[in-house]
């Protein structure tokens, strides 16, 4: 079940890096950003998932739209002078690091209320 | 059943397309670090450092440049000087023009001035800092007072003053003959050790102002000071030599 997405994830990658040239280094900063912003996308979907409140539409909507936003505004931050770049790492690294964290916690308390049960059934 | 395993398939497709697209942005990213990390290391300090060494290596073969052309110079006026006459006597005269464009270190008596900034830099009575602190305009003022006594060669922390030296300020750092220079300073005057010594100790001049404020300043006559031949010499570009003939 996650090896066709992550099959896609490394077809993806060899893809772009084998066959594209490399983007002029300005644009390097606003591609950064948006892997952050979908990388933000993908560990909230795992985090909803195991809080069974997954929904696609919005998963694929945010993970679109948020990539676009987020190099959007670091390249506005650029045009005005302000290092928005900054602001935007540091919110979506905070977001990213809280659904890590949470997803952690909700796999070890899937894990102990399992052997909970199991326990209680072998009793 | 059926339901759920449908929305199970559609999930998984969705998750593929955006693990392509994940994909492939950071296969355009690697790449472009890649890239890169050959020409710039940071947002801006690589550039920096590559316009630095580039301005120094630079600056190098134009040392080198110049060392060659005055041992081409020395050549030739070895040369010449083994002839007589009417050679001779240019041969001296070239001397002298070389003492004045500052072009060969030379000797003889004079004074040796040691400047440093005002003890009383912290807690002032007056204004900022700016005041306790020996600026481009003060150093003017002690070199002209020299020139005005009649000295002969000048020196400035081994920075040789000659007819185009500028002695300016920027960004806070003393500039003289286009090179940073900072305190304390020490000005090496060649001429009269006399007439010097009275130029810059006159009432109300440039060093009893100085004074006044608690500057550091140590004025010596000496025998024998040798001063430093200018750095970089001087090019001409645009002047050219004019004769006046008709109207003689």
């Amino acid at each position: 079940m996650i090896a066709l997405p992550l099959s896609a994830l490394i077809v993806g990658f060899l893809a772009v890096y084998l066959c594209l040239p490399a983007v002029p280094p300005r644009w390097a900063d606003y591609v950064a950003i948006a892997i952050l912003a979908g990388l933000d996308a993908l560990v909230g979907a795992l985090r909803n998932w195991l809080e069974r409140r997954f929904d696609e539409a919005i998963f694929v909507s945010g993970f679109f739209a948020n990539m676009v936003l987020a190099a959007l505004l670091a390249y506005f931050g650029d045009k005005l002078g302000v290092d928005l770049y900054l602001a935007v790492v540091v919110a979506l690294g905070i977001r990213i690091f809280n659904n890590l964290g949470r997803t952690r916690a909700l796999f070890v308390t899937a894990r102990v209320e399992a052997r909970r049960a199991r326990t209680a059934a072998a009793q | 059943m059926a339901t759920i395993l449908a929305q199970r398939k559609h999930w998984i497709i969705s998750m593929t397309v955006v693990c392509l697209v994940l994909g492939g942005l950071l296969g355009v990213q690697v790449h472009t670090q890649q890239a890169r990390g050959l020409t710039e290391v940071g947002r801006q300090t690589g550039a920096l450092i590559s316009r630095l060494t580039e301005a120094e290596a630079q600056l190098d073969k134009q040392q080198e440049e110049i060392e060659r052309l005055r041992g081409l110079l020395a050549e030739y006026e070895q040369e010449a000087a083994s002839e007589k006459g009417l050679v001779r006597l240019m041969t001296e005269e070239l001397g002298n023009a070389r003492i004045a464009l500052g072009l060969i270190p030379v000797r003889g008596p004079g004074i040796v001035l040691e400047l440093a900034d005002s003890t009383m830099m912290a807690g002032g009575e007056f204004g900022g800092q700016d005041v306790y602190v020996i600026h481009d305009f003060d150093l003017v003022q002690i070199a002209n007072e020299l020139w005005a006594a009649g000295a002969e060669a000048i020196s400035i922390n081994g920075q040789r003053l000659v007819s185009g030296s500028a002695i300016t300020c920027s960004a806070r750092l003393i500039k003289v003959n286009d090179v940073t220079i900072s305190g304390p300073f020490t000005l090496k005057a060649i001429g009269n050790k006399k007439n010097l010594m009275s130029a810059l100790n006159i009432r109300d001049g440039a060093l009893d102002r100085l004074r006044v404020l608690q500057f550091q300043v140590k004025l010596m006559p000496e025998d024998e000071i040798v001063v430093p031949p200018i750095s970089v010499g001087s090019r001409y570009e645009y002047a050219q030599p004019f004769q006046k003939e008709e109207k003689q």
